[in-house]
């Protein structure tokens, strides 16, 4: 059959310096092509030569036939929207504020004179029906921010759609998504393809989404090619150094795991800990008396990892920040040691939180840019131990030493560093201060995969060499499987599931947990599966019952 | 949004009040006796009089007394009478605030007729010959003193040219305050719409519209427009507050007879009542444009008007 879209050696240039180069590859209809490499790789922007949507310092040039023309002809008008559809990664941004969702999808169809606005509302309410939108009528006079992460991207998804594209190109369309919505995008994504015949191009970088979708794929590096082929090839059998660097960084969910001996002795203890967020201030939490923490109470024993999981609005990350007091509780006790966190106020707090330390999801957000490194990594020294200049300089020299980077690099700003080496900052100023508790929030989450696996092996290489005790507080389970002793399964504020990694991922025995490890994809093409269980409904959420030794499940 | 606009109504309330309190002291802030201060030009005033004239004024009782009689007068819509001529200070005052506000409505529609269209312009155009040399523009008129403006313009189009009177209020008058004071808020209001136009140019959703192939000049008018201009929006709040106080200067250079002009008499000859009428006046009406910019943002952005 002949190809959809047949592309010859694309390149894509700022002036003379080369973004992207020597891209080719050919898409058939009903055939989805996973575009995968890292942050820098030239992935999107080949997306974007595709569309004519560059920006205007950039050039394309190549060959890139779709429909007896060349897409990168500046002087042909690029089919956009009708012979090929774009969805970007962040459903939050991909829809105007402004306009309500009814216009957004009608106004291109009525643009493009397929059909008048009355016809082009009706068309648009049956897309959002089939895309699994209800009451689209209602959704139509709404506008986006009323919408949730899932549904947005199943609007844009309809948007697209709606116009009939040949090619569908779908830069991380689930990257923002929580797994279980994720999941549901995916299987929506599938069945489009093989209902209408389009040809899916995915551009990814999570190789548990390539194994379950593709057929095909492409692997970039620094703007080039360095490996395509059939999906099952490409996993058994990668050719290319870079692809096995890939595939070994990933994860599994399906891994072995070995059980590290932690010690019993209790370190902090959290007894039934509320939190509920009233309505105020316009943005934030609008509904009135969000209730983000429900009665949670759990032990972190000394020198464990004990990791929470749960999808965005479980309350992992409130209790995270309450266990650090930087968010208060209503009610409840933290206890760390024999001292009482929540009844600390003042001078005693600032003393007690050196005990707490925090590493946070974003290490561009997480640093202050006026500030050198080394003076970041210092501050927690100046204010908790009075140590004379020299000492302090020279045990900044060696946290940044252990974090794995290179002494002379405290004179340097945050901008100067990536986001991998500005992360094992982030560490080294929460190990500075001898903390006994860290917790890390997503702290690998905004990271590639090969960046990631080497920041969990420093995670893991502190909790030996310091014996740290940490709070893992993540949403990405197969991360979590590698990382934690104990798990937490949290959901709607409560814990549901509490157990070591074993018994969590060998023998789930609540329903949520055992649905969550199922949505996960997992980097096996030979593991396809087909259309996975919706995550909704209702789970038993009561006290919890301890079902075998240290194994606690919610009744 | 009537929460919201509730909200915005009692912060308003509680400035006003706040400024009552300030206005009182206003008149202790100054070294000095204020009533000797008050007369110290005029000649021949016996110690008698200035007795009358500090007690009329309340000033010989204790400070919290003196407000309590001043909110009280305040409530009846009494301002006191000026110093000078004895009238209630009120009837001067709303005689020549609708001049003041012409003048500012006139200024900031100027500012927007001209400000917006060009940081449009230099936002499509960024980083062109044209987008530079209408931003070096923009700061020259940012840098402008107002009063320089004001005379440059009143030599050229009104001595050098004669187009334009030179003085005096009318509708030919309004034209050169207007535009002395409109002309540096306008360089103000492009360089605002340029850099949230750009913000808005380079969101996924401005990419999204063009990836349905949606015309340019829809995406720019339907998309880009209607996001871009809320920041615009609430520097209209805060730039009509500031046009209000340049009205001050504005009206002595070309003589127009509003609340600015007579302030700066009142302050020459230390009128107390009207200094404070006036600063009153001021924050209520800077206040209220500030309520109604609020209720228009309210308007445009949907996320706010269902909160």
């Amino acid at each position: 059959m002949n190809a959809l879209l047949s592309v010859r050696d694309l390149a894509v240039r700022i002036g003379t310096r080369p973004l992207v180069e020597g891209i080719s590859f050919d898409l058939k209809a009903g055939e989805v092509l996973s575009v995968v490499g890292e942050s820098g790789s030239g992935k999107s922007m080949t997306a974007k030569a595709l569309m004519g949507l560059l920006p205007p310092a950039a050039t394309a040039t190549g060959r890139a036939e779709f429909d007896g023309a060349d897409l990168l002809d500046a002087d042909i008008a690029p089919p956009r929207g009708t012979g090929i559809g774009l969805i970007f990664q962040e459903p939050m941004t991909a829809l105007t504020p402004v306009l309500t969702i009814g216009l957004q999808l009608t106004e291109a169809l009525v643009s493009h004179e397929i059909c008048d606005q009355k016809e082009a509302r009706r068309r648009a309410a049956a897309m959002l029906d089939r895309v699994g939108i209800p009451q689209p009528e209602m959704r139509m006079r709404q506008f986006p921010h009323e919408l949730s992460g899932g549904m947005r991207q199943r609007v844009v998804i309809a948007m697209m759609m709606l116009l009939g594209p040949r090619v569908l190109i779908a830069d991380e369309p689930t990257t923002a998504l929580d797994v279980t919505v994720q999941a549901q995008i995916l299987d929506l994504l599938r069945e489009i393809v093989a209902e209408t015949g389009i040809g899916l191009i995915l551009i990814t970088h999570d190789m548990g989404v390539v194994a379950e979708m593709s057929d095909t794929v492409l692997v970039m590096k620094s703007g080039q090619a360095v490996e395509h082929g059939p999906v099952t090839r490409i996993f058994k059998s990668p050719e290319a150094d870079y692809t096995r660097t890939l595939l070994d960084a990933v994860p599994r969910i399906d891994a072995a795991t070995e059980q590290a001996e932690t010690k019993q002795d209790v370190l902090l203890s959290v007894s039934d800990i509320n939190k509920t967020f009233n309505g105020r201030g316009p943005h934030l939490f609008r509904r009135h008396g969000t209730r983000a923490l429900d009665n949670v109470s759990l032990n972190v024993r000394m020198g464990e990892t004990l990791a929470l999981v749960g999808e965005s609005g479980s309350g992992k990350t409130t209790l995270g920040r309450v266990i650090a007091r930087l968010t208060e509780a209503d009610s409840g006790k933290i206890q760390l040691n024999s001292l009482d966190l929540t009844a600390c106020k003042g001078r005693r707090l600032r003393a007690a939180r050196r005990q707490v330390q925090m590493i946070f999801q974003d290490p561009y957000a997480s640093l202050d840019p006026r500030q050198t490194v080394g003076h970041t990594i210092a501050e927690p020294l100046i204010i908790h131990e009075r140590l004379p200049r020299s000492e302090r300089n020279e045990r900044v020299r060696q946290l940044i030493e252990k974090v794995g980077l290179e002494a002379d690099m405290a004179r340097r700003y945050p901008h100067e560093f990536s986001g991998g080496q500005r992360q094992r900052i982030a560490i080294a100023r929460a190990i500075a201060a001898r903390p006994s508790l860290v917790i890390a929030d997503e702290p690998t989450s905004a990271l590639d995969v090969s960046v990631q696996a080497r920041i969990l092996d420093l995670l893991e290489e502190m909790k030996r060499g310091e014996e740290l005790t940490m709070l893992f507080i993540s949403h990405d389970l197969a991360v979590v499987r590698q990382i934690a002793d104990r798990v937490a399964v949290m959901r709607h504020g409560k814990i549901l599931e509490l157990g070591s990694t074993t018994q969590i991922f060998a023998a789930p025995r609540h329903p949520y947990t055992r649905a969550l490890i199922d949505v996960v994809p997992v980097p096996d093409p030979a593991r396809k599966r087909g259309v996975r269980p919706a995550l909704k409904g209702s789970y038993p959420a009561g006290p919890l019952v301890e079902a075998s030794p240290g194994h606690w499940v919610a009744s | 949004m009537w929460r919201f606009l509730g909200t915005r109504l009692a912060m308003g309330a509680l400035t006003i009040w706040i400024t009552t309190i300030l206005v009182t002291l206003l008149i202790h802030a100054v070294p000095g006796d204020p009533v000797q201060i008050m007369y110290a030009q005029s000649q021949g005033t016996t110690p008698e009089q200035i007795e009358e004239v500090r007690r009329s004024l309340g000033l010989d009782r204790p400070i919290p007394v003196q407000y309590a009689m001043f909110i009280e007068r305040l409530l009846h819509g009494d301002l006191g009478n000026t110093i000078r001529g004895g009238q209630p200070v009120l009837d001067v005052i709303m005689q020549r605030l609708p001049n003041t506000l012409i003048l500012a409505c006139a200024a900031m529609f100027i500012a927007i007729l001209i400000g917006v269209p060009i940081g449009f312009l230099a936002a499509y155009r960024e980083g062109s010959v044209v987008d530079i040399s209408l931003m070096v523009l923009a700061i020259a008129g940012i840098s402008m003193p107002h009063f320089w403006l004001g005379l440059m313009l009143l030599f050229f189009f009104a001595l050098e040219l004669g187009w334009l009177p030179v003085s005096g209020s009318g509708p030919l008058n309004l034209i050169l305050p207007a535009l002395t004071l409109g002309l540096s808020n306008a360089a103000i209001f492009a360089r605002l719409t340029r850099s949230s136009m750009i913000d808005v140019m380079s969101q996924d959703y401005v990419q999204t519209a063009f990836a349905k192939g949606l015309p340019k000049a829809l995406v720019l008018r339907r998309h880009v427009l209607r996001a871009g201009l809320l920041p615009v929006v609430t520097m209209m709040g805060l730039q009509f507050a500031f046009m209000m106080g340049g009205t001050i200067v504005v009206e002595n250079i070309f003589s127009w007879n509003g609340v600015g002009r007579m302030a700066v008499e009142a302050i020459f000859q230390r009128d107390y009542p009207i200094i404070q009428g006036f600063i009153l006046t001021f924050s209520v009406v800077v206040v209220t444009v500030a309520i109604v910019i609020d209720a228009l943002y309210a308007v445009l952005d949907p996320r706010i008007r269902r909160a």
